[in-house]
């Protein structure tokens, strides 16, 4: 009686503490409720990212060995059953399951949900052909935990701009990277009493719901996107390139309505990706952009008041200046062009002469080229805050050397980025407002609102005034008989444009080797509303200048982008701004 | 305790009696009496209702807590069923909704439009309000390239689709190769007003020189 009153005691008294606290790990569960990862969708609500229901299948090993089964090849036979379920490979399923001294194994990720239950039903099938032989089931040790799956339904569509979701479930790069915070969500919390895997009713428990991730809304276009992207990877593939991008932009919001590349990744399928085509190489490469960059040399020109676009300049084949002896692309007799036409023919020697108007020494015409072209954002960060993203080199004007200080004007001897490049042409297009390129467009959070992302910085560069003015010179570049760009005529419409054709510094000797083309420019010329800028990285089959390999990419895309958008033709004519000049006048 | 087993109602009328002689000691003697009358009557009869009373709140409460109890889990037996349903239901969902990214995604929709013969429109060209045409819309100058591979390979491949949507363009290229296909790509340019010209803007399609083929 005496023990049993002391061991009462003990247990009621003395280990009360101990033996409650165990019962309650038994009773009450604790697990986290995952929060659903937010959507990517495109301007128009078109799904580029999605979130879907997931099972990982995992396994038991010392539940397949013959003890338990009563067979003695279970592995085997187990995989067998479910190498053609999870489009495995039976040998590996095999190793996996005969770790007997293990009691995980994964033998899946990332499975759907349809996978599962084949594999439930024939679990359950097996289950009962074992009870009525007596047997164990080859399939018992079978399991799934919940996890989820990244989609993306349009495969290499923008997988550049979306980047990809780690194994984690954290953004790998991208947007998916950029804004993981807010497409994350929060995991929320339940705490409850449990009882044979049930909930007890009354026993009270404690939820924190999760906070499901904000959908994200991209100022892309997935159609401008798809077309932008077929167009410059057909070329990119043609002309055996390295790489090319194609990026458009809504030259009066600044929104970016496609930003491709080429090669591109799939990434639903990260593993097959080369690991070099990951990210967004018009954001993250910096390289001399060329004569498309002439235009920030012709803004500065006409703004200072150094000349006007009927100024005439005399271009000789070859110019002595600093230490080089600067040419053109192509050799020809001494020109008599006017400032249109030095656009026109994209000469480098007639830029450099232009240029040299701007200061009354050529250290003072540096610095004003210089602070012009980080009016117009080159050298600075684009703004989009892309992970990774290049600001590109603009050195200081001290620092130009005796040779930069001449190829800056026409575009060599500093880098920049895809957007930063299109940026320019934006800004001309929009009456000289630089308006800060945007990807974002907002957010949906978890209560249903919108909330639109900050309206981008606005800076005038340049008179309204000589934004027309250019305008109309570049259109001389399309429509002049002797201009560069005629193949990126769209019938019916005004359109300006310049061609690009740099010589390219080769990233691993630190050397020029290969070329850059690129054409760039807006349309309808008169009334812009789309600028579109593309470029081509060492091509080496075929043509390599920007005229032939860039100018119908642009063409392309920009008619597409004129229907989607719906943007008819104004029916003007064209400005027919004199492109030479007679020697004798 | 055996206050407050007296009815309420004897005390009440203690107190209106206490009330009525408001003073003297005759009448403060009766009172006394009278009190001393009242619980010694009450006792024995009280107890048997109470003790019943009891009882039968014991038993109901006993009866409405089983009741609950497996309502409530009754509720949770429909709960994990409607759970359980909830997740499957879900699934399908996803299921149908990759079926249906995967029709509308812009590659599958180019492949399809060439397949009922759709080439890419070319220059856009809109119609006025007041009948004048902006833009040229002539020119879809490379459409003639694309079709040819369109007869050749329909009869083989679609016979579905020629039958729902493009009856008149597809047995018709053999013999005209050059001329049907451009007033098919044509005709949806110009007739349209400037806010349809272009359909949905996933159906023009692009690239005309390399077929997706």
């Amino acid at each position: 009686m005496l023990v049993f009153v002391g061991r009462l005691l003990q247990v009621q008294a003395v280990d009360a503490g101990a033996y409650a606290a165990k019962a309650e790990k038994n009773r009450v569960i604790r697990t986290t409720l995952a929060a659903e990862r937010g959507g990517i969708t495109d301007r128009n609500g078109s799904e580029l990212a999605i979130s879907v229901d997931a099972y990982d299948v995992t396994a038991d090993p010392s539940l397949f060995t013959p003890k338990h089964t009563k067979v003695e090849d279970a592995p085997e036979q187990a995989a067998a059953l479910l190498a053609p379920i999870l489009g495995g490979d039976a040998a590996t399923l095999t190793k996996k399951l005969k770790k007997a001294d293990s009691r995980y194994a994964l033998l899946a990720r990332r499975q759907t949900p349809q996978v599962w239950k084949q594999i439930k039903d024939l679990k359950a099938t097996l289950a009962e052909k074992a009870q009525k032989a007596g047997t164990g089931s080859v399939l018992a040790g079978v399991f799934q935990e919940p996890s989820s799956k990244r989609l993306y339904p349009n495969g290499d569509l923008g997988a550049g701009i979306l980047g990809w979701v780690n194994a984690e479930g954290k953004g790998g790069g991208g947007i998916e990277a950029m804004l993981n915070e807010e497409l994350a969500g929060q995991d929320g919390r339940i705490t409850y009493a449990q009882s044979g895997g049930r909930r007890v009713p009354t026993a009270g428990g404690n939820e924190k719901p999760a906070v499901p991730g904000s959908d994200i809304e991209l100022t892309i276009d997935r159609d401008i996107q798809w077309t932008a992207q077929k167009a410059i990877d057909a070329q990119v593939r043609k002309s055996k390139a390295d790489r090319g991008y194609v990026v458009v932009q809504d030259t009066k919001t600044g929104e970016l309505l496609a930003l491709a590349n080429a090669p591109g990744f799939d990434p639903n399928d990260l593993g097959k990706a080369d690991p070099s085509h990951l990210g967004n190489a018009a954001l993250h490469d910096a390289f001399e952009p060329g004569s498309t960059t002439k235009l920030a040399s012709m803004a500065a020109v006409l703004e200072e008041n150094a000349a006007t676009p009927g100024t005439h300049v005399t271009v000789p084949n070859r110019l002595h200046r600093g230490d080089r002896l600067f040419k053109d692309d192509v050799d020809h007799p001494t020109w008599y062009l006017t400032l249109t036409g030095v656009l026109a023919k994209s000469s480098n020697i007639g830029t450099i002469l232009a240029t040299q108007q701007l200061g009354k020494t050529q250290a003072e015409a540096n610095k004003v080229l210089h602070s012009y072209l980080r009016k117009f954002g080159f050298g600075r960060p684009t703004g989009l805050g892309f992970p990774g993203e290049t600001s590109g080199i603009l050195h200081k004007p001290d620092d130009w050397s005796t040779s930069t200080q001449y190829t800056v004007p026409f575009g060599q001897g500093f880098s920049v980025n895809a957007v930063q490049a299109v940026s320019l042409y934006s800004t001309v297009a929009n009456g000289g407002v630089r308006v800060e390129p945007s990807l974002v467009r907002g957010s949906k959070g978890a209560d249903g609102k919108f909330a639109p992302s900050e309206k981008p910085k606005q800076s005038r560069v340049v008179s309204e005034k000589t934004a027309q003015t250019l305008s109309k010179m570049l259109q001389a570049v399309v429509d002049d008989e002797g201009g560069t760009g005629r193949k990126a005529e769209i019938d019916g419409y005004r359109v300006a444009g310049k061609t690009g054709t740099a010589n390219r510094v080769d990233p691993e000797t630190g050397r020029y080797k290969g070329y850059t083309s690129s054409f760039a420019g807006f349309a309808p010329a008169d009334k812009p509303r789309i600028a579109v800028y593309c470029a081509v990285q060492n091509p080496t089959k075929g043509d390599y200048f920007g005229g032939q390999l860039c100018a119908p990419i642009y063409k392309q895309v920009m008619e597409f982008a004129l229907k989607t958008l719906q943007v008819p033709p104004t029916g003007a004519k064209a400005p027919g701004l004199p492109v030479t000049f007679d020697k004798e006048d | 305790m055996s206050r407050a087993s007296q009815p309420p109602g004897g005390t009440a009328r203690a107190r209106a009696l206490l009330g009525r002689p408001a003073a003297g000691d005759a009448g403060r003697s009766r009172l006394g009496r009278l009190l001393h009358l009242l619980p010694g009557g009450g006792r024995p009869a009280a107890r048997t209702p109470f003790v019943l009373l009891v009882v039968l709140l014991l038993g109901g409460g006993l009866i409405v807590l089983l009741l609950l109890n497996s309502s409530l889990n009754e509720g949770s037996f429909r709960l994990s069923e409607l759970k359980r349903k909830t997740t499957e239901l879900t699934d399908e969902q996803q299921d149908l909704q990759r079926e249906v990214d995967g029709y509308s995604a812009p590659d599958e929709l180019e492949r399809r439009a060439r397949e009922l013969g759709m080439v890419p429109g070319g220059n856009p060209a809109f119609l006025a309000p007041d009948g004048m045409i902006r833009g040229n819309p002539g020119a879809p100058a490379k459409a003639p390239v694309v079709p040819k591979p369109v007869p050749a390979k329909s009869p083989a491949a679609s016979p579905k689709p020629a039958a729902s949507r493009a009856p008149a363009g597809s047995p018709a290229p053999t013999t005209t190769a050059a001329t049907t296909p451009p007033p098919a790509g044509a005709r949806s340019a110009p007739a349209a007003q400037p806010s349809a010209s272009v359909p949905p803007p996933a159906t023009p399609v692009p690239t005309p020189s390399t077929a997706g083929r």
